[in-house]
């Protein structure tokens, strides 16, 4: 696998850059900005490419935009953004066009090489990748009168894999059930939560995690 | 001594118009006598100006130009005296005397008008030239002239009560002077309007446009008047030509008196504005009051009246920032009080000065003076302490700023990198079957995880990234996504608003939320309008009743010029923005 890393932080990008090394991924350039790393996609064609949310000039969300950009220009190419920020808004903003092949992490998650290196496999085979810490806070909100009570344990727990991005058979190995049960749970779900979304597509991951941001 | 004037004035009309001038004499001694009609245009021009000026001496900010006006309304009268058939040839010589003052009067009259004070350096010239040769023909005429000796004599050929020395060559020289003198009068009396309006502001303008018709007639006729005098040595009241002229005159002198009525009523108008502000004292006039009222009074709207502050700084009535160095065109007039200056006024050049500024302000008005001085002091303190304490809160927002900035950048990204470091570190010492060393290791790594997490929570505690990336709705998401009750978030704006104003808004939010937890609260519900000119934010809940708003809060959105209220379990938080 060839992937592209930017982040204005030296030591970071470093880092990031001997841990793929270690796990044997091959990067092919590494960048300082969005643009550099806009030219770089383009000229190296990657296979996916890790973005730093923050970076030069402004330092706010300039990772969001380019990644939003190179899902556009180049749809073949995995976007996997990190970020310090626990923020549902940004995970939903990064999954609002393109909502496939596109993840949102926090950056310690990535110590776990073993979490990156099956992030950027999950990406590359078409999938959403949301951070576990966004998907349990966001599960885990106070409500009053929970929707979230009337799903069994099982339900929920799919639920959060859901949320996280992951496939029906992805979840099914995961739970050590059959793809079948975990198209049943999900079916399930989505009814008892009112979600009018095709518990199929892609767009479902993005429609959880608006359904669970917006019940208060 | 002034006052004698017009005392002696009136008892004279009364003779002039019954005695003096009496018809059908062949040939007549006067204008006067040559018809009826002659006769009462004598009459209105010298009546129009006696009691023009008497009008505007009544009204103390008119008296020198009634003082003019009535002088020169007795002067008119002069030539008739002068020719008085059968009157005492003291008088007759006297008035025969004084009557080449007229011309130089008339165009101080114009020089000065409506003020009543002589300005600039080259109206004082022309006053000053106009006056000693009025004088100097006057007295020469009055030495040296013998009636019975000269030829063009028709008025009073009988005797001269002051002659010293007979000298017709010197009498007749006298008497072409007196008619240059007339002509250059006339041309000064017709150009010094004109002149002075072209040179002056709007409100200038409108002052002396009332004068501009009479005294450009007033002035042409003395010059054809002086001018026929030199091209016809006989002076005969009854020719065509020299009766015109008279008319002419009589009719531009009563024309003048009418443009002196007006000033004075003018005057009125501004003596009565200030009377109506000091009766509305009683009632407090609100801010702005004195400048309005001023403004009306003196016919400049752009009138302003300003104070300074012991720190330098101008405001007006209102406490706001004003400039006190005026506009081209206009000045600035100083109001003093005991050698301090309470107030300044800008206004037209044209309008006022220092000392006319004070009667104009009077005794009465001088307590709105200082009332209007005072409130404004007080607004302008109100709005320093608004601002310092806007500011107070603006550059601790922007220090959390930059702290969560710098921890992101900094202890962040360190940690991050040191904990890269420590997975590299462990993966190799598993490689290398060196369990002891991995395991102490991996422990690092959970360490360095669980500091992450921390320093992030410290972070946005400190400032949410989110507000200044997303604004106010991700934010306040966020904070329900953390809460520990159930926080329902209704209607919130998708605008954005000043960093300011957001934090402002977040923070109080923020705050009613934890004060909610506090008194026991099972959930919040938060409401966010954008209403016109405001921000409204609710917060109620389901605690014990809120005895106050968390002074924080208070604070935070006093500081923004807001209020907030609370009643039972809601508060209520009103933020003005822009």
């Amino acid at each position: 696998m060839r992937v592209v890393v930017a982040d204005d932080v030296m030591l970071t990008r470093e880092g990031i850059v001997r841990l793929l090394q270690a796990a044997s991924v091959e990067v092919v350039a590494e960048a300082e900005d969005a643009d550099s790393l806009i030219r770089h996609v383009a000229v190296s064609d990657p296979d996916a490419a890790i973005v730093d949310i923050r970076m030069p000039p402004t330092h706010t969300d300039e990772g969001i935009v380019a990644a939003q950009r190179i899902r556009a220009e180049h749809p073949d190419v995995a976007v996997l953004v990190l970020s310090h920020y626990v923020e549902p808004a940004y995970a939903l903003r990064l999954l609002e066009e393109h909502p496939e092949k596109v993840g949102y992490l926090l950056k310690e998650r990535v110590f776990d090489v073993a979490v990156l290196v099956d992030a950027l496999r999950r990406l590359a085979d078409g999938e959403t990748v949301v951070d576990p810490t966004i998907v349990a806070r966001l599960v885990r909100r106070k409500r009053q009168d929970d929707p979230l009570d009337e799903l069994t344990p099982r339900e929920r727990e799919t639920l959060e894999l859901v949320a996280e991005g992951l496939s029906n058979s992805a979840i099914a190995m995961r739970l050590f059930v059959t793809q079948r049960t975990v198209e049943a749970h999900v079916k399930q779900i989505f009814l008892k939560l009112g979600l009018d979304a095709n518990p199929a597509s892609h767009r479902r991951v993005r429609a959880v995690l608006a359904y669970l941001r917006s019940t208060g | 001594m002034l006052l004698l004037l017009p005392a002696a004035a009136v008892p004279a009309f009364a003779i002039t118009t019954i005695v003096v001038p009496t018809w059908g004499i062949a040939p007549p001694t006067s204008y006067a006598a040559v018809s009826a009609g002659a006769h009462a245009a004598d009459l209105v021009a010298g009546l129009g100006g006696l009691a023009a000026g008497l009008l505007a001496w009544a009204e103390p900010r008119t008296r020198r130009l009634g003082v003019l006006a009535v002088a020169a309304g007795a002067l008119w009268f002069a030539p008739d005296w002068e020719g008085w058939e059968g009157g005492p040839s003291i008088v007759r010589s006297l008035a025969a005397g004084i009557a080449p003052l007229l011309a130089a009067l008339l165009a101080h009259l114009v020089l000065v008008y409506p003020t009543g004070r002589l300005d600039g350096r080259a109206g004082r010239w022309i006053a000053v030239v106009l006056y000693v040769a009025a004088v100097t023909i006057a007295l020469g005429q009055a030495l040296v002239r013998d009636p019975f000796l000269d030829v063009g004599c028709w008025r009073d050929c009988l005797t001269n009560s002051f002659l010293v020395h007979r000298d017709p060559g010197l009498a007749s020289a006298l008497d072409d002077g007196w008619a240059a003198m007339r002509i250059a009068a006339g041309t000064a009396v017709a150009l010094v309007v004109p002149t002075r309006m072209l040179g002056g502001s709007p409100a200038a303008r409108r002052l002396l446009a009332p004068a501009l018709a009479p005294a450009c007639a007033l002035g042409g006729a003395e010059i054809a008047y002086g001018a026929l005098l030199l091209a016809r040595p006989v002076e005969d009241p009854r020719d065509t030509a020299f009766l015109a002229v008279f008319f002419a005159r009589s009719i531009a002198l009563a024309a003048a008196a009418v443009a002196i009525t007006w000033a004075v009523a003018r005057q009125r108008r501004v003596r009565t504005a200030v009377a109506r502000l000091a009766a509305r004292l009683g009632e407090r006039p609100a801010p702005g009051t004195l400048s309005g009222v001023l403004a009306a009074a003196l016919g400049d709207p752009q009138l302003a009246v300003v104070y300074q502050l012991p720190d330098g700084r101008y405001i007006d009535a209102a406490g706001m920032p004003a400039s006190g160095a005026p506009a081209p065109g206009r000045v600035a007039t100083p109001v003093r009080r005991a050698g301090r200056e309470v107030a300044v006024v800008v206004h037209d050049a044209a309008l006022l000065d220092e000392s006319s500024l004070e009667r104009e302000i009077g005794g009465a008005a001088r307590l709105a003076v200082d009332n209007e001085r005072l409130q404004a002091e007080v607004f302008a303190q109100v709005a320093d302490l608004r601002a310092s304490r806007a500011r107070i809160v603006e550059a601790g927002d922007a220090e959390r700023r930059r702290l969560e900035r710098d921890l992101h950048d900094g202890a962040q990204q360190r940690l991050l990198a040191l904990s890269y470091d420590l997975r590299l570190a462990h993966a190799s010492a598993v490689r290398d079957g060196n369990d002891r060393v991995a395991g102490t290791l991996a422990a690092a790594v959970e360490e360095a995880v669980t500091a992450l997490g921390e320093l992030r929570d410290l972070a946005h505690g400190i400032y949410p990234a989110i507000l200044t990336e997303a604004g106010l709705g991700p934010a306040l998401a966020t904070l329900a996504d953390t809460a520990p009750l159930p926080v329902g978030i209704r209607q919130v704006p998708d605008a954005r608003f000043s960093a300011t104003l957001e934090t402002a808004t977040y923070v109080t939010i923020a705050e009613l939320v934890d004060d909610a937890v506090r008194r026991g609260a099972s959930h919040a519900s938060v409401g966010l309008r954008h209403h016109g000119h405001e921000l409204v934010v609710s917060v109620s809940d389901d605690g014990m009743d809120r005895r106050a708003a968390p002074i924080h809060v208070v604070d935070r959105v006093g500081a923004l010029g807001g209020a907030v209220r609370v009643k039972g379990t809601s508060a209520r938080a009103v933020i003005p923005c822009a």
